[in-house]
């Protein structure tokens, strides 16, 4: 489709017109021209809208979706939808998924499903078999269907052995390895970061050394392996440090942060309301200044939603017996473009998830294929049910202040505005 | 009239000072109540009360069965062993069948951390928690901080030490919550593994060492190890954990003053502490059953006052 993008400031390090404020020519789903006016002279559609910002599209590194198994919680064809809402041009879509996601045809399900959505998703297949943490599942055979990386969503691998193979046998395809960084003896069922909020409301405690000694059993490994690992949604201000000591020494390891993780706090749990009951826990203020500052050196890699829809059965319940888990992508940029600066959250979610991930590259420059997001980073709202389009409600936003909209995107030859 | 300043009992954290007050000037009007030969009143003839419990529990079902009774109420009863808990109803439509047939006022206590809290905000009812997994047990703390006070005279002041197995205890928690909120100083006493890592951050101090917990003391409330509650051994022995923390006459003779001892109950006699300290004219144990009755026919009383207003 042709359309004329009306004065837009571009935010994409990696093109020529980063930080300019330029009309943008798309044709045929190729940016054909950037400059400063673009004469419409052959009456093709134009977006216009205020205080225009575009980016190379978004990539989010973990979301979950409830098909197969828990359609109730969330389609593919609408949670896409929330995707493309959100300013997602693309998803790694996580193993959370009845049957498991742990063989080819599972894999193959997911991509068909998702063919031809203007939204491009990429499955990340289970590490082990039926999800077991026992025995590897059949990664090169996933890998070559489309699966980008391969972990067990939020189950940890409690065998280090098994992840120690998994890291060695990764490596015959260039595989990625994910680690959910949690050592399930020590996090022992426990409910919220064990701290001074968990101690007032005698909930279980799950410590940060849970997280911390998972991290630094497999950056062990990793330098003992080599290979690739994504280490997901860390925490705590240690596991920064572990992880920038890590890079520090070479080891080829990426991390991500939540949103969640970065804008909430444990004290949120006082109420014992069941949005905030996620994995990892929500952790301090400290751990959020040092999650921080771990984005603004390079310590941690990208920002995700970690997209967790859970239907209300399994929410509206005690606090105990409800599921982790809290949706992200529509509260997302308000969220992280309220906390950072930015160029670095569009470098989160762009240029360095895609390269960890080994997506395509994106930029906007002429005579490259089209993949926008386009947004309004200024614009304050608070955040409530009518914003929600997922399946589930299960926000743990809900109510508050963000700063951001997302206007829409392009992508695969189409446009959709919000 | 003077009112509660909140809609539950849910927790002692939800509650002023004032309305701490309030509850024990009431409760002596129904502790003197008790004590007459016909020791029941009309107030709550309009009240009906469902005592719901959803764990197991002798001594705080039937204080409050009997408290509800006092004050004749009517009142319904439900444990989980007989419901259609088992049979996957959610506790929020338990709770509302049994609101259906017209009920002003849920007991209950329930093996989940804040259930009392998250009934509170989906159902129509008063809610008083009578134990809600290692949260609160306010009416128990209530008792505790009474009794307290009728047998020193206040709860200013005073120094308690609270022993045992604090990580997993909802009576420590509300305790000290209680304690602190009538400016009394409390310490925790109990095996390290049994210590919450971050208990200082509430305010109290931890001394490991009995004796000198008990040295320090003008009431030690002595808990029971929650053996039901633990995942792995959280120390080797029992008969270890009594070398370390179990208090015997002659600890408690050692002591060179008379300290007062408290007990929530059920004891196990020559654990925690043996049968001639919780049988001593020190123990105040058996009062603070009597208390209990008095302190929530008080806080049940406030409760439906607000009912009727």
């Amino acid at each position: 489709m042709n359309i004329l993008i009306k004065s837009a400031k571009i935010i994409d390090s990696q093109s020529p017109f980063h930080l300019k404020t330029q009309d943008v020519l798309i044709e045929k789903g190729i940016v054909t021209t950037i400059a400063s006016t673009i004469k419409n002279t052959n009456n093709i559609k134009e977006v216009k809208l205020e205080n225009l910002h575009i980016s190379s599209g978004w990539f989010d590194s973990s979301v979950s979706f409830g098909e197969p198994g828990f359609e109730e919680r969330e389609t593919i064809e609408n949670g896409l939808k929330v995707a493309a809402k959100s300013g997602f041009t693309a998803v790694a879509m996580n193993p959370n998924t009845y049957p498991v996601l742990d063989n080819k045809s599972a894999v193959e399900f997911l991509i068909n499903k998702a063919n031809g959505n203007i939204v491009n998703l990429y499955p990340i297949a289970n590490l082990t078999q039926q999800a077991k943490g026992l025995d590897l599942a059949e990664l090169y055979d996933m890998y070559n269907s489309g699966a980008i990386a391969f972990g067990d969503y939020n189950k940890s691998i409690n065998n280090a052995n098994l992840m120690k193979l998994a890291l060695l046998y990764a490596q015959n395809f260039d595989g990625l390895v994910i680690s959910f960084p949690q050592n399930n003896s020590l996090s022992n069922n426990g409910l919220a970061n064990e701290g001074e909020t968990s101690t007032k409301l005698g909930l279980k405690g799950n410590p940060a050394i849970a997280e911390e000694l998972q991290i630094a059993r497999d950056l062990f490994l990793l330098e003992y392996t080599g290979g690739k690992l994504h280490i997901p949604t860390i925490t705590t201000e240690k596991s920064v440090k572990l992880i920038a000591d890590a890079k520090k020494k070479g080891l080829n390891v990426t991390c991500s942060v939540s949103a969640h993780h970065l804008f909430l706090t444990d004290i949120e749990l006082e109420e014992f309301d069941t949005n905030y009951k996620v994995s990892p826990p929500l952790r301090t203020k400290k751990d959020i200044n040092a999650l921080k500052k771990g984005i603004i050196n390079g310590t941690i890699d990208m920002i995700t939603s970690d997209h967790n829809p859970i239907d209300i059965e399994n929410k509206k319940i005690e606090f105990k017996n409800a599921l982790d888990g809290t949706i992200g992508l529509e509260s997302f940029f308000g969220a992280v473009n309220k906390l950072l600066p930015l160029e670095k959250t569009i470098e989160c979610i762009t240029n360095a998830p895609r390269k960890r991930f080994n997506l395509k590259n994106e930029t906007i420059t002429i005579g490259k294929t089209a993949n926008l997001t386009l947004f309004n980073p200024e614009l304050e709202y608070e955040f409530n049910k009518e914003n929600i389009v997922s399946t589930s409600k299960n926000s743990a936003f809900l109510g508050k202040k963000l700063k951001g909209k997302v206007y829409g995107i392009f992508a695969n030859n189409k446009l959709t505005i919000n | 009239m003077k009112a509660l300043s909140t809609d539950h009992l849910l927790g002692i954290k939800y509650l002023k000072k004032e309305d701490i007050n309030l509850i024990f000037e009431t409760a002596d009007h129904f502790k003197e109540v008790i004590n007459r030969p016909i020791k029941k009143v009309p107030s709550l003839r309009d009240i009906t009360i469902a005592n719901l419990f959803f764990e197991n529990s002798t001594r705080t079902k039937l204080s409050f069965e009997l408290a509800e009774k006092r004050l004749s109420a009517d009142i319904i009863n439900f444990s989980a062993g007989q419901s259609s808990v088992k049979k996957g109803e959610t506790l929020i439509d338990t709770v509302n069948n049994i609101l259906s047939m017209k009920v002003d006022i849920v007991v209950m206590r329930h093996p989940n951390v804040g259930a009392g809290v998250f009934l509170s905000k989906h159902v129509n009812a008063r809610i008083i928690n009578a134990g809600d997994g290692a949260h609160e047990h306010p009416t128990q703390a209530l008792l505790d901080s009474y009794s307290i006070r009728e047998k020193l005279g206040s709860v200013k002041g005073k120094k308690i030490v609270i022993i045992g197995d604090i990580l997993h205890s909802r009576v420590a928690l509300s305790n000290i919550f209680a304690l602190q909120l009538q400016g009394a100083k409390v310490k925790i006493c109990g095996p390290t593994t049994l210590i919450p890592k971050f208990i200082t951050s509430l305010g109290v101090e931890v001394e490991t060492n009995l004796k000198k917990a008990l040295e320090w003391c003008d009431v030690a409330n002595v808990l029971r190890v929650q053996h039901e509650r633990m995942d792995i051994k959280y120390f080797p022995s029992i008969r270890e954990y009594t070398q370390l923390f179990g208090i015997d006459k002659a600890l408690l003779d050692s002591l060179g003053k008379k300290i007062v001892i408290m007990h929530p109950g059920p004891i196990n006699r020559g654990v925690e502490i043996t049968s001639d300290v919780a049988d001593s004219d020190q123990s105040i144990i058996l009062n603070q059953v009597e208390n209990g009755v008095a302190i929530r026919m008080a806080v049940i009383y406030l409760l439906a006052q607000q009912i009727k207003k």
